[in-house]
């Protein structure tokens, strides 16, 4: 019964890790899983040694954060799958299972993650399927009606009904972990702008914060606080689309509309800071590149005047439109109680009444200082994230205001030392969507030689398939623009 | 009613009117400028901190269709000899004008033939593929369509189905999942078609050229009529590139 205790952002010497042998390993993180924790990692730390594997557990209630490890006989790599009794591990097995030659035994769903064709477990893989009377199928995409990243949907249906949506990805499988091996700083720091497009600066700051725990950087508070900023100002312009996107769906075209114009003021904002519309360049280990004159703080104050006053109107109209509720209400509602076991992250779990948000569970960086509040709804709907996408915009802004009226004196950037050798380090930020994970871990010369990247979309996928459960298959659009995941974070 | 005629007054009129003539913020990345002085001898430190191999030195030449503006050689050059102006004319025709050296001034794409003219010149239909994509180049384009853009007054649009497209628009390094869908658009789309890279990514391969999941071959088998680069290129880039191309 043995676990390490970290923190986030804690960096940790392998050999503080007890590889106990397999049945207490399992024992242990059966355990953990039962007390609340939440599985956020689960990986051999060294790719040639596939028989030791860690489990990374996250439980948010406590804020406790630890690593479990476990030793395999190299030629049985298998295992009783937790997913039976603890659902939400059951696509961290099938990343497992296709990465490193596990077999997670009686596995409810083994399915491949990201290779297409893939062998498991003896078998190729077939999609699920119902049979009767009435019964058929809707196969949808890689290639999708919009500008939109590819996935294949694949919907079972009775009537109009949506019995079960399976969700196959992989399609945008770049291969980034691996590449973030072989990269040098400038080019990592690159990588980790291009993991999600839509998420430059929450999975920057993941890295950033990995690289800079393992080399025991210290970054100026106004360095902080200009990433801090720039990571609000990510989440208010991605609310915003997603809101536009449901006021789209629901075929509200002036509130839409309405919601892009402020999105555009809200990254040109980004652009003011950064020169980049995403944020891109921003970061640089040690602090970062750009920092905040009077007179890019004019130009940016102007444009958030305008959202902050504008985009409570637009809300007003939005959410107090009989049309819109009763499109959004008990629309592809997910219970707390089935969010909670498939380990349903972010802004989706929060709109179920999970209190899960890492700025406040595991602060990092200005947060530690400054924190944001806690929001959450109950119903777990489509009116429950869109609604609370339009209040976490508000928290946002609120906090973007206060850190640029009370702006830090200090050099924003500073040098990033070697990291420390066999070592390992867990960072998890809150991007928009929710909770991203970045673990690495480093060899006897501090290079780094295992790197995983957990984007919230791969836990809230499978989130998005239970919403449609019983749902007309005609609201799928609108349930998946609520959800709004990642391709290229979950696809890697 | 009333309360969504108030919204519409409240939109005011932020549409960019002159695409071809627009500010864009001062830091802005665009096109670089390379001031005409040697480099200091057995200098190659923008060579050396570039991650995609998008610049030489001694003489200073940049190609846009690797760079990703990212700007960490104009930051390393001892010399100053490189600045990112906020152009945001880079677009072209042809791969080899995207190579940028002290004398290039200005980028524009060259008009494209008086078929292709007389075809699309008035109405141009793409199917946007995203084969790799991280979602930057995909909501750049998708903004072409708000309030701010609006490329549909041009008569350019983004369409559903490959029938109906005059040509596709791909972003991404070209992954090995997506290589066939690709392929399968494409082929669905009636001749004559043109083909559009935008983005670092669909050009060059960006950070992801190296890996083993991509499969870039549709590139070497057919012509591509319009590059557009930039990570993500600015919805202005591809707006008048596309309106040079297709002379207007
Ligand atoms: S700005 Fe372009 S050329 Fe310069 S270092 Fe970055 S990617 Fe390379
Ligand atoms: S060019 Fe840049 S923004 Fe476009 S897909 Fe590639 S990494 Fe993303």
């Amino acid at each position: 019964m043995s676990s390490l205790q970290i923190q986030n952002n804690q960096c940790f010497r392998l050999d503080e890790i007890i590889f106990s042998a397999k049945n207490d390993f399992l024992n242990t993180v059966s355990e953990h899983l039962s007390n609340g924790f939440r599985m956020i990692g689960l990986f051999p730390p060294d790719k040639g040694n596939p028989g030791r594997i860690i489990a990374a557990l996250a439980n948010s209630g406590s804020s406790e954060l630890c690593i479990v490890g476990g030793e395999f006989p190299e030629d049985k790599l298998e295992f009783e799958s937790f997913a039976v009794s603890f659902p939400q591990t059951n696509y961290f097995e099938c990343e497992l299972a296709e990465n490193y030659g596990y077999t997670p035994l009686n596995h409810p769903w083994l399915r491949p993650v990201r290779k297409q064709n893939v062998i498991l477990g003896d078998k190729p893989y077939h999609f699920y399927k119902l049979e009767g009377d009435e019964v058929h199928e809707v196969a949808v995409g890689p290639i999708h009606a919009g500008v939109i990243e590819p996935g294949h949907f694949r919907f079972q249906c009775h009537g109009e009904l949506v019995y079960n949506l399976e969700i196959n990805l992989g399609y945008q499988h770049r291969g980034v972990e691996a590449l973030f091996l072989e990269a040098d700083s400038n080019r990592r720091i690159m990588l980790a702008e291009s993991t999600a497009g839509d998420t430059v600066i929450g999975h920057t700051y993941a890295h950033c914060n990995v690289v800079e725990s393992l080399s025991n950087t210290q970054i100026g508070l106004r360095a902080q606080v200009i990433r801090s900023v720039a990571e609000e100002l990510e989440r208010i312009a991605m609310h915003l689309s997603g809101l536009g996107g449901v006021a789209n769906d629901i075929g509200l075209a002036i509130v839409a509309s309405s919601y892009g114009r402020l999105r555009t003021l809200v990254i040109n904002s980004l652009a003011d800071l950064s020169g980049s519309r995403f944020g891109r360049g921003l970061f640089v280990y040690g602090g970062v590149r750009f920092d905040f004159d009077s007179e890019n703080i004019n130009h940016i104050m102007k444009k958030l005047n305008t959202v902050r006053n504008d985009v409570k109107v637009i809300n007003d109209f939005l959410f107090s439109s009989t049309g819109a509720l009763v499109r959004f209400e008990k629309t592809g509602a997910v219970s707390p109680d089935s969010a909670f076991k498939i380990g349903l992250v972010g802004l989706a779990a929060r709109s179920c009444g999970i209190e899960l948000d890492t700025r406040i569970n595991y602060p990092y960086g200005s947060y530690r200082y400054f924190p944001v509040s806690q929001i959450t709804l109950s119903t777990g709907d489509v009116f429950a994230r869109a609604r609370l996408r339009a209040l976490e915009i508000d928290e946002s802004l609120r906090f973007i205001f206060e850190q640029i009226e009370n702006l830090p004196e200090g050099e924003i950037r500073g040098d990033a030392g070697d990291a420390e050798p066999v070592s390992g380090v867990v960072s998890i930020t809150e991007g928009w969507r929710g909770e991203i994970v970045h673990i690495a871990v480093t060899d006897e010369k501090g290079g780094i030689v295992q790197y995983k990247i957990k984007d919230p979309s791969f836990n809230n996928w499978y989130g998005l398939s239970l919403a449609l459960r019983k749902t007309e298959i005609s609201d799928f659009p609108l349930c998946n623009k609520s959800f709004d995941l990642s391709y290229a974070g979950h696809d890697l | 009613m009333i309360d969504a005629i108030k919204l519409r007054i409240l939109q005011g009129d932020p549409i960019v009117h002159d695409v071809k003539n627009a500010n864009l913020p001062k830091l802005f990345r665009g096109l670089p400028t390379i001031v005409d002085k040697p480099c200091p001898e057995g200098c190659d430190k923008c060579a050396a901190v570039c991650p995609v191999h998008a610049i030489t030195a001694n003489p200073v030449k940049i190609d846009l269709g690797r760079c990703t503006f990212c700007p960490l050689c104009e930051e390393a050059c001892p010399g100053k000899l490189i600045h990112y102006t906020n152009n945001y004319h880079i677009a072209s025709d042809k791969r080899e004008n995207l190579i940028v050296t002290k004398d290039t001034k200005s980028i524009t794409p060259a008009r494209a033939a008086k078929k292709i003219r007389d075809y699309f010149g008035k109405s141009l239909k793409l199917r946007q593929v995203s084969a790799g994509g991280c979602n930057g180049c995909e909501l750049e384009l998708n903004a072409l369509n708000n309030v701010n853009f609006d490329m549909g007054r041009f008569g350019i649009e983004f369409v559903a189905s490959p029938r109906h497209a005059d040509g596709i628009v791909i972003t991404g390094p070209i992954t090995k999942n997506m290589a066939n869908p690709l392929q399968i658009c494409y082929d669905a789309v009636p001749n004559p078609k043109i083909i559009i890279l935008v983005g670092t990514c669909s050009i060059a391969g960006h950070v992801f050229e190296s890996s083993d999941c991509l499969q870039r071959k549709f590139l070497d088998e057919n012509k591509i009529d319009l590059y557009v680069p930039g990570c993500p290129p600015h919805p202005l880039t591809f707006i008048t590139g596309i309106l040079s191309f297709i002379g207007r």
